[in-house]
């Protein structure tokens, strides 16, 4: 990767101003992505002096900054364990002690499964300026959020949770990954098809309708879902991978 | 520009440039054993201690460790000797070009998790390749040097 500069941001204003100035300016979360993309950068703007490193509870949900590193968040109690597991499955512990919570959510990078873990739960993620955006919200609309993602708020829920990944090594991008939870309502999520994680609607709502086949739920998620090819695998091994782990996962929520 | 920040407990300064990555750094100032392997994050020979965490090189921009501390073998020598016996009596040891991030990582593992499981152990290196012995010897000579506790 080539820069012009480096610049330590001393205020997150001082951070949006320089992203406003260039597109070329881009911010540095843990840096992993930018040389994975090779980007020639103008201005890395660096966010590690300003206290986003921390997993605070908020009460109502549990607050992590966006320079959390991937290590850290699978060590906090404060985070749902669901969550903790899927970080701790990610490459080895010294590519997690530089990946961030933020880089991966902001990034909403198609073989994420920190993505994948928090859509199973209520999600918010914080902007500066002054802004608050549901993560699903966040996934579903093309493109980014035009700020500063700073916190990614995950509510307390009461509720089971499953998470699997499938990949060909411990090193490899997943062929898929899947979430489901089960508290006051359904959440079926599939992501790494190669597109990025999404929730299941249509399969949420025959669940939450009652629906209890739940075969028939995993159909009707696959079904509303697209599959892609990759180098890794084709769309079809991947749908029936789905339509396996969807399945499996609605039956251990209702264990 | 001017990075400074604590290595293997000598203050450095370094000038770099604002993209240059932690790998490139140290090699160029005569840490050679900071291996390059594949340069993309996926094969942990580059593997260095950031303020004890374990940390791939080849990923981390120089800048990045302004006022920490960075470790490299160097700087464990002794104990990298006693891991290399038991990798010695394991027949762990072939090329030696993993040894060094091998010897960093099981250091920081001691120092996380003083008593881990097989899997544990497992888990901690899964980042870390080596094309040599298939993984069985080093499995074991970790937990032999380790203690071989559970």
């Amino acid at each position: 990767m080539k820069a012009k500069s480096f610049q330590r941001a001393s205020s997150l204003e001082e951070a949006y101003k320089l992203v406003k100035e260039s597109p070329r300016n881009k911010i540095v979360a843990g840096g992993l992505w930018l040389k994975k993309g090779g980007a020639d950068v103008d201005t890395l703007i660096d966010l590690s002096l300003l206290g986003l490193d921390k997993i605070e509870d908020k009460k109502e949900y549990v607050e992590v900054g966006a320079m959390v590193t991937q290590r850290e968040f699978e060590k906090s109690e404060l985070v749902p364990k669901m969550a903790r597991d899927a970080a701790k499955a990610i490459m080895g512990p010294a590519f997690r002690d530089i990946a961030t919570i933020g880089g991966s959510v902001y990034g909403k990078y198609g073989f994420s499964d920190i993505v994948t873990a928090l859509l199973g739960y209520k999600v918010d993620l914080v902007f500066y300026p002054e802004a608050v955006v549901g993560l699903l919200d966040y996934v579903k609309k093309p493109g980014f959020y035009d700020g500063i993602l700073t916190h990614v708020r995950i509510y307390k829920e009461d509720l089971k949770a499953f998470f699997k990944k499938v990949e060909i090594t411990a090193l490899d991008y997943p062929i898929i990954n899947v979430a489901v939870t089960k508290g006051k309502e359904y959440r079926v999520v599939v992501g790494s098809r190669p597109l990025v994680a999404c929730r299941c609607e249509k399969a949420d709502a025959y669940l939450n309708e009652g629906g209890e086949d739940f075969a028939k739920g995993a159909e009707i998620a696959v079904e509303e879902l697209k599959f892609g090819d990759s180098i890794a695998t084709k769309s079809e091994y991947r749908k029936q991978l789905a339509l396996t782990y969807v399945r499996r996962g609605l039956e251990e929520v209702n264990k | 520009m001017l990075v400074k920040f604590n290595l293997n407990g000598l203050d450095v300064e370094y000038v770099v440039k604002p993209g240059e990555y932690l790998l490139d750094t140290l090699r160029s100032h005569g840490i050679k054993s900071v291996k390059k392997g594949c340069d993309a994050s996926s094969c942990g020979v580059c593997t260095v201690l950031v303020d004890d965490k374990p940390v791939l090189s080849c990923s981390l921009l120089t800048a990045k460790v302004e006022g920490h501390r960075v470790t490299t073998v160097e700087a464990i020598q002794e104990e990298a000797g006693k891991l290399s016996e038991c990798f010695s009596k394991e027949g762990a040891d072939q090329c030696g070009y993993c040894n060094a991030a091998y010897a960093l990582m099981v250091h920081a593992l001691k120092k996380e998790n003083p008593n881990p499981t097989e899997q544990e152990i497992r888990d901690y290196m899964v980042g870390n390749l080596c094309r040599c012995t298939g993984y069985q010897s080093q499995q074991k000579a970790i937990k032999a040097y380790l203690g071989g506790k559970k």
